[in-house]
């Protein structure tokens, strides 16, 4: 092989420029086209698969070099290249359109990538994006549908999917790809889990996640909105009528702060903000009946991708915005794209200060958040964060509204209603190493099995679970 | 697919009554849970308690009020579809035998309870009393509406004494209570009046169990939207309710988040109004 020119810079990816972007939702990257994509990746120098750091970065193991090299090895026609990247993408990742646009890249795959030893790390991510968009784009992946989708084999049994995020719209893709005739029941009327109520517009399309969402009507899948499990139906009575279940519920309930003030108008937990403006189009308000109060100062608390997408939803919908956080720059868990993303278009950062009370008008409105100040030890906590006290010091922030992003904790709707179901202290459910529960035939994985997590790890357990639910009914029928 | 309308018809000169096809919801649906409904596409999700669900139909009483409640009383028919309906949410109330039970309402939302918990608790083998009061007989239901079929003993009252006896739930409450004949109050209603009768039935030491209402969105405990100060400690309503015991709720709180969006409903609900009388609906 000729030995190739390190090319140490990336390809960059163009922006909306960020006076347009802070006046509306549209998204923000706008990716690559076919040239600057088969550029950059050109600059891969193909680490053989069994070694590719890049694959063992990527925790479900895409191979990363494999659609790289099938992307340039068809330079000269970009749909047989883009069909054969997206075949190998698929092998291990149905929703490439969706990773692409929120994996945290360079924390998995690109943190490990050869390349960033000399100079940028290739962009994984935005490759990733390409390939799926130029699909949907040009139709390939109607294409290469036909060739995943099962064809004439209809596998004996029927599952339940309870909840249509990541987690579940994977399970239900792979099983359907088998031949299992599937249901998913979504307590929403809209299926899509965080990625349609939680993560805005501006980073993830709706319409993106709409046409993945058709991919797998087309598979077979059925999907039931309005259906609480626990309340509509419970699990018992699906497993009357379906051989599998896997609950794939997620981490839906918001962690509050324990401090005074919290039931003061103004006050939103993230998840109530952004399901207003995600789901319900309150930016659109009155045009959509939801509205949404946001005043003139908003602080959001916490520094995860959710205090992000809460901040640059609040910044587009006219607010001046300061994120508020306990620790340090450092110990931020959001991308760093977001961050970077926020801090450009004007959110302010302030660090080290934890809320201790909020403070209302006498309205009952908020009006300002008190702080204490906070200082980093050396001493490391069991996540080898530093560890933070109080300084005894305290500040005021003013606020007319304020938005709580510390976390989430699972929903128990299903785990209080089937007493069967194991749940460890935090919550989450309980299950063996083929993500079986405590209730046999009973499957679950994403957020409503590791606390909140990620996008890529709830798709990673869909596929894994499909797998046991396959092997469990196999076994069922053959043994019966 | 949406959600086929089965029936309607006008209770008062501002209630009417719903029904909606939901199988789904009408086979498990429980006493002390209610429904999250979404008119059309832009519509937006708002709770409705239930007046009945037979034949894999839900009844609902329905105020109207701002934008979506009238949106479902001007452009929506018989035959026609609404966009979403979930349920059942909440957690349900315990049926059981306690003795005399009174189910006071002051508002829609509770003259739809009133009759479907008193049904249950009739049959549950307790004495029934319903107290249901309105603002004056404009507003006052037709008789089979009422809680009268359920109930061993019912008093309608109204505010102006149009009507019925002149004056509140709460008045002839005290009186039954001091009669002695009160084991336990189930109600809801106007959190105002909610508050009086905390203080009313507290003193007696009567278990008092009411609906807390506060503006929710998602109903199932995702968004934290409802929460409430319950025994010193946040609650959701839509998940940990939304019927809790009177006595130990923070109302002044509960009152003050409940109002969270009325500047923006009013503007909402006037634009509206002028849509419909340019097009020469009213
Ligand atoms: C604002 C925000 C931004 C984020 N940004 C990123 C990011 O950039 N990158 C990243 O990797 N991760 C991100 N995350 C985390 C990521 O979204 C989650 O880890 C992931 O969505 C978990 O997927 P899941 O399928 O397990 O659950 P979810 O996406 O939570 O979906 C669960 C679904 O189940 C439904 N459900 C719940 N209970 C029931 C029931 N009883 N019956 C029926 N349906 C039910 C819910 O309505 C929901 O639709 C973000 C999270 C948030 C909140
Ligand atoms: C558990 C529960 C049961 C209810 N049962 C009934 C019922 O049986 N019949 C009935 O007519 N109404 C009922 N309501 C109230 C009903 O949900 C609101 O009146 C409705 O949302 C009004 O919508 P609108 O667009 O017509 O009016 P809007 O102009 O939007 O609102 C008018 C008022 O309704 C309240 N409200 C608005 N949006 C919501 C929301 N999403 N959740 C809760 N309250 C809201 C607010 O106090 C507001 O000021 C119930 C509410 C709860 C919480
Ligand atoms: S580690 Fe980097 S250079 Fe090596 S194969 Fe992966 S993407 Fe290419
Ligand atoms: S309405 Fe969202 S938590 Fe109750």
């Amino acid at each position: 092989m000729a030995k190739r020119e390190l090319i140490k810079e990336r390809v960059p990816t163009p922006e909306v420029p960020v006076e347009e972007r802070t006046k509306s939702f549209v998204e923000v990257n706008l990716g690559y086209d076919f040239a600057s994509a088969i550029k950059e990746a050109e600059r891969c120098i193909q680490c053989p698969p069994e070694y590719a750091p890049c694959i063992k970065g990527c925790p479900v193991h895409i191979n990363i070099p494999g659609f790289i090299k099938a992307l340039r090895e068809n330079s000269n026609n970009s749909n047989e290249a883009v069909k054969n990247a997206l075949r190998v993408i698929w092998n291990d990742n149905t929703l490439p359109a969706i990773t692409g646009r929120v994996c945290p890249q360079e924390d998995q795959c690109e943190a490990p990538c050869v390349m960033g030893k000399v100079g940028d790390p290739i962009n994984i991510g935005k490759l990733e994006r390409f390939v799926a968009d130029y699909a949907r784009k040009h139709n390939i992946d109607e294409e290469l549908l036909q060739e995943f989708a099962n064809n004439g084999e209809n596998m004996k049994g029927k599952v339940a999917v309870v909840g249509s995020g990541p987690a579940g719209l994977t399970a239900a893709g792979e099983l359907a790809k088998m031949g299992y005739k599937v249901t998913i029941f979504e307590a929403l009327h809209k299926p899509g889990g965080v990625l349609i109520y939680g993560i805005p517009e501006f980073r993830l399309p709706k319409e993106i996640l709409d046409k993945e969402i058709a991919k797998l009507i087309e598979l077979g899948v059925e999907i039931k909105p309005n259906y609480v499990i626990g309340k509509t139906l419970t699990l018992e009575e699906l497993l009357e009528e379906y051989d599998a279940v896997f609950i794939g519920t997620g981490a839906g309930t918001p962690k509050l702060l324990n401090i005074p003030g919290i039931l003061l108008d103004g006050i939103y937990t993230a998840n109530e903000f952004l399901t207003r403006i995600n789901l319900m189009k309150a930016y659109e308000f009155p045009k959509y009946d939801t509205p949404l109060t946001i005043g003139k100062r908003t602080v959001v608390i916490g520094a995860g991708n959710t205090a992000m997408d809460a901040a640059r939803s609040a910044l587009r919908m006219g607010s001046e915005v300061i994120i508020a956080y306990r620790r340090g720059r450092e110990d931020m868990t959001a991308r760093i794209e977001e961050i970077h993303h926020a801090e450009e278009e004007g959110v302010k950062f302030e660090f080290f200060l934890n809320p201790i009370e909020f403070i209302g008008d006498e309205n009952g409105k908020v009006k300002a958040v008190k702080f204490e100040k906070m200082k980093a030890l050396e001493e490391k906590d069991a996540k080898g964060k530093r560890k933070i006290v109080g300084t005894g010091e305290y500040i005021l922030l003013e606020a007319d509204t304020v938005v709580i992003a510390i976390g989430l904790e699972p929903n128990k709707v299903i785990s209080e209603e089937a007493t069967g179901l194991k749940t460890n202290p935090n919550g989450t459910l309980v299950v063996d190493e083929r993500l079986m529960t405590s209730i046999s035939g009973v499957f679950a994985g994403g957020d409503a099995i590791r606390g909140e997590a990620t996008v890529i790890l709830a798709m990673g357990d869909g596929k894994k679970a499909a797998k046991s639910i396959h092997e469990y009914i196999q076994k069922k029928y053959s043994s019966a | 697919m949406g959600y086929r309308i089965t029936k309607k018809e006008n209770l008062s000169a501002i209630d009417f009554f719903m029904e909606v096809e939901a199988p789904h919801i009408a086979h498990s649906w429980k006493v002390g849970q209610f429904v999250v409904l979404i008119a059309d596409e832009k519509g937006e999700r708002v709770p409705m308690s239930v007046y009945h669900a037979e034949d894999g139909k839900i009844g609902m009483f329905i105020r109207r009020h701002g934008v979506t409640t009238f949106k479902l009383w001007y452009e929506f028919d018989v035959g026609d579809e609404i966009f979403s309906i979930t349920g059942p949410l909440g957690k349900p109330i315990e049926v059981k035998h306690y003795g005399n039970v009174v189910f006071v309402s002051d508002a829609v939302c509770a003259q739809a309870e009133s009759y479907a918990t008193l049904k249950a608790m009739k049959e549950a083998g307790n004495y029934t009393i319903a107290i249901q009061t309105f603002e004056n007989a404009a507003n006052t239901y037709p008789e089979k509406y009422l809680a009268k079929s359920v109930a061993d003993e019912h008093y309608l009252t109204t505010e102006d004494g149009s009507i019925g006896i002149k004056g509140h739930y709460l008045d002839v409450l005290k009186e039954l209570i001091e009669k002695d004949k009160v084991d336990i109050v189930f109600g809801g209603g106007k959190l105002g009046s909610l508050v009086k009768l905390a203080e009313l039935t507290k003193p007696y030491g009567i278990p008092t169990i009411v609906t807390v209402r506060q503006i929710m969105v998602d109903g199932t405990g995702m968004c934290g939207s409802c929460r409430v100060l319950y025994d010193g400690e946040v609650k959701f309503a839509c998940r940990d309710g939304p019927m809790f015991d009177a006595h130990k709720i923070d109302w002044e709180d509960a009152i003050k988040r409940n109002a969270r969006f009325a500047k923006q409903e009013k503007l909402a609900k006037e634009m509206y109004m002028a849509k419909l009388k340019e097009k020469g609906v009213i």
